[in-house]
């Protein structure tokens, strides 16, 4: 007893010793020096999403590469730092903390999946860094606190947009869907579709879910089959609407498909064969806008990467340029007047369109229509924030 | 018994002031990957009595979490849902409102963690090996996908706003207790029946165990702690979703307790430890490679290499005493003695 406690006092002792040669808890860095400003990036460069983290992050390396190349925010030069959150709520919580504490990042970017921010969200609130989502679409995540901030638009407005476009501009009087009930964002999407279409006066006329993994889809498109929709809404992501999109179009269903930005993907045409000729989906921008500022924005990436962007890349790209704007606007490198300025933000012009600020802290912006043909993403039309409220 | 108290108290006491000191000196990253270590030892060392102790194959400790931290939630946290009837958003307010409510709510979710384990013990344990093991996976999967079409709890989208009680003071209590709980159970009269269960069942009831009553209160235990310890991950991630308590995690603390050796509850805890940190201080390694993702391949790696030169664990089944250290420390006399 004696020595077990001997070895604990001097164990203690130790630790103790170890602690006092540590940095203190409370402390938040200022987040730049003389010439440099850090910025945190955490987002899943490993795990499920991998690919969504990646790319989000090549767009994130382009846009600070111009900026330093031209001069830098305000005469400091963007040091980077990026952690992983490999896909997992724990670890994205781990990333986040470690970019607050100690040398701390003046303003934190990330991440994509509305899961890990809202594991991120507390963190950054608690320690006053901002933190901005180029890409979590889940109403939720801004909720979390006055500093927490995104740059894409959210789910409801999302669903909504996708309803009036069936009804406006397919004419659809009756629809179909079809979700992932295992999956928060293909509920969410489902669910405000539901409520826009009906309000508009139109029917839904079947409501199917399939579960994360199915590859059969058959029982529900029996379902589905035989009901007269005019469109059927399929709020999931690339790799289950290409089997969903086949087996519709074996069952002989000929109806439009229509879908959110789950769908963006260069190997979505190449595994639905074709069947997905002529369906629609709703993304953060057009690859093919002509406009200078995407076109300009392409022509870098492909450059660089040797590949064309996709949205997260593009709002990865965008959520930098928004930072150094912020910055700019507040005059200062002081986090209170940074937060003043994003809150006040407007008539931003990104790639992903021009889009303000609002004061939930979520970016205004209208989301790009796409027509599927052959393997291009064709735009149709701009829906804006107006016309879905 | 008395001595177990004394020593009880004075490690709480420990606790207490390594809170103080980690909250006052020690930057918050490294603090959070203490407590998550903590939170790790106590999923390890209770887990470590049904597969370690009484060698039950359990793959359902996340679905145990799961209940612990939902449950501890509903007490501490207030619940925003979308009510249809009414069209609007709703609240309920917690019950215990305040740092006070903390313990009685993690109590609860220990609770409510321990009735599903007797609930889902009592038939499954009459399986052995791989059938109960898929039997309690099969458990954690309708956990999870209860809780996903829950729509006042979030749902898929998860619980957001838990207060952060989680301290380490909290934790290492909890770790403290569970530690020294299953120690004296190890060396008691139960704990002595439950390894006579894992060596021979058949000749364990021939000698009068009750075999299956055993197996279940172990289960029980196991599964009180797990919920305890969801509660604390929950106070401490302060946002839960059905994704955080997915089949990895069970996977996760079973590799814990393989590589500390099945059995060894000392070997659970260093299991623990390590899986814990490895991911987090491979992160540096892997921003000065310049690898995306190598982090996870060399965590991978370490494991497939323990398992071909080392698979009983690094304890195989001996306990990390004093006795041992001095015994294997060079020109010690004690030689003889036992490990």
């Amino acid at each position: 007893m004696r020595k077990a406690l001997t070895l604990l006092i001097a164990l203690g002792s130790v630790f103790a010793v170890v602690l006092a040669g540590c940095k203190s808890g409370d402390e938040v860095g200022p987040g730049f020096n003389d010439d440099k400003v850090f910025l945190g990036l955490f987002v899943s460069t490993s795990g499920d999403i991998a690919s969504f983290g990646t790319d989000t992050k090549n767009g994130v390396e382009l846009a600070v590469e111009e900026i330093n190349a031209s001069g830098g925010i305000n005469g400091k030069k963007i040091e980077l730092r990026v952690e992983d959150t490999a896909s997992d709520p724990q670890q994205g919580g781990n990333a986040a903390t470690k970019l607050a504490t100690g040398d701390s990042v003046f303003v934190a970017l990330g991440a994509v999946a509305s899961g890990i921010s809202l594991n991120a969200a507390p963190i950054f609130q608690e320690k006053g860094i901002p933190m901005i989502s180029p890409s979590s679409t889940n109403p939720t995540v801004t909720q979390q606190g006055d500093k927490i901030f995104r740059i894409c638009y959210l789910d409801d407005f999302q669903g909504g947009a996708c309803a009036v476009f069936a009804h406006k501009d397919l004419k659809a009087k009756k629809a179909a869907i079809l979700s992932n009930q295992d999956d928060a964002y293909s509920t969410g999407l489902a669910k405000f579709f539901k409520a826009k279409f009906t309000k508009l006066g139109g029917e839904i006329v079947a409501e199917e879910s399939f579960k994360k993994g199915n590859s059969d889809f058959n029982t529900q498109i029996s379902n589905i089959k035989g009901k007269g929709a005019d469109i059927i809404f399929v709020p999931a992501y690339y790799n289950d609407v290409a089997l969903i999109a086949k087996q519709f179009r074996a069952q002989d269903v000929k109806t439009p498909l229509l879908g959110g930005d789950g769908w963006e993907s260069a190997s979505l045409t190449k595994n639905a064969e074709g069947a997905l000729e002529g369906c629609y989906f709703g993304n953060h921008y057009s690859q093919e806008d002509k406009s200078d500022t995407v076109q300009k924005f392409v022509a870098a990436y492909k450059k660089k990467y040797g590949e064309t962007p996709s949205s997260l890349a593009a709002l990865g790209y965008d959520v930098v340029y928004v930072t150094k704007a912020a910055i700019e606007k507040a005059g200062a490198f002081d986090r209170a007047k940074v937060l003043d300025a994003l809150r006040g933000l407007t008539d931003f012009q990104g790639v992903t369109g021009k889009f303000s600020i609002d004061g939930d802290r979520n970016a205004r912006k209208s989301i790009s229509m796409l027509k599927i043909q052959g393997d291009r993403f064709l735009p149709v039309r701009q829906i804006a924030p107006e016309e879905v409220e | 018994m008395a001595r177990m108290f004394g020593i009880l108290i004075v490690a709480i006491a420990v606790t207490f002031g390594l809170n103080w000191l980690l909250d006052s000196f020690v930057d918050d990253y490294v603090v959070r990957i203490i407590n998550l270590c903590g939170i790790s030892i106590i999923l390890a060392v209770s887990l470590n009595v049904i597969n370690g102790l009484c060698g039950q194959f359990s793959l359902g400790h996340a679905g145990f979490m799961a209940i612990g931290a939902y449950v501890s939630a509903y007490f501490t946290t207030t619940l925003r849902y979308f009510d249809e009837a009414q069209a609007k958003y709703v609240a309920i307010e917690p019950v215990f409102a305040g740092q006070w409510g903390f313990v009685p709510a993690l109590l609860a979710g220990g609770l409510a963690a321990a009735a599903a384990g007797a609930v889902v013990g009592i038939p499954t344990l009459r399986l052995k090996g791989d059938y109960l093991a898929i039997a309690t996976l099969g458990f954690g999967e309708i956990v999870t996908i209860m809780i996903t079409n829950f729509e006042k709890v979030g749902g898929a989208n998860g619980l957001p706003g838990l207060p952060a009680y989680s301290n380490t003071f909290w934790i290492y209590s909890f770790v403290v207790l569970v530690v020294m709980l299953s120690w004296a159970l190890q060396r008691s009269t139960f704990g002595r029946a439950l390894i006579a269960i894992r060596e021979n069942e058949l000749a364990a009831e021939v000698m009068g165990i009750p075999a299956s009553r055993l197996k279940v209160t172990a289960f029980i235990y196991g599964a009180f702690f797990a919920g305890v310890a969801g509660g604390l991950l929950g106070h401490l991630l302060q946002t839960i979703s059905p994704a955080t308590f997915n089949f990895m995690k069970s996977i996760e603390v079973v590799v814990m307790l393989v590589l500390g050796g099945l059995g060894s509850m000392t070997g659970a805890i260093v299991g623990a430890i390590v899986l814990t940190v490895l991911p987090e201080a491979l992160r540096d390694v892997e921003s000065s490679v310049g690898l995306p993702g190598i982090r996870m391949v060399v965590y991978a790696l370490v494991l497939i290499l323990l398992m071909i030169f080392r698979p009983q664990g690094v304890f195989g089944q001996k306990e990390l005493s004093l006795k041992l250290l001095r015994r294997l420390m060079p020109g010690s006399k004690d030689k003889e003695g036992e490990a």
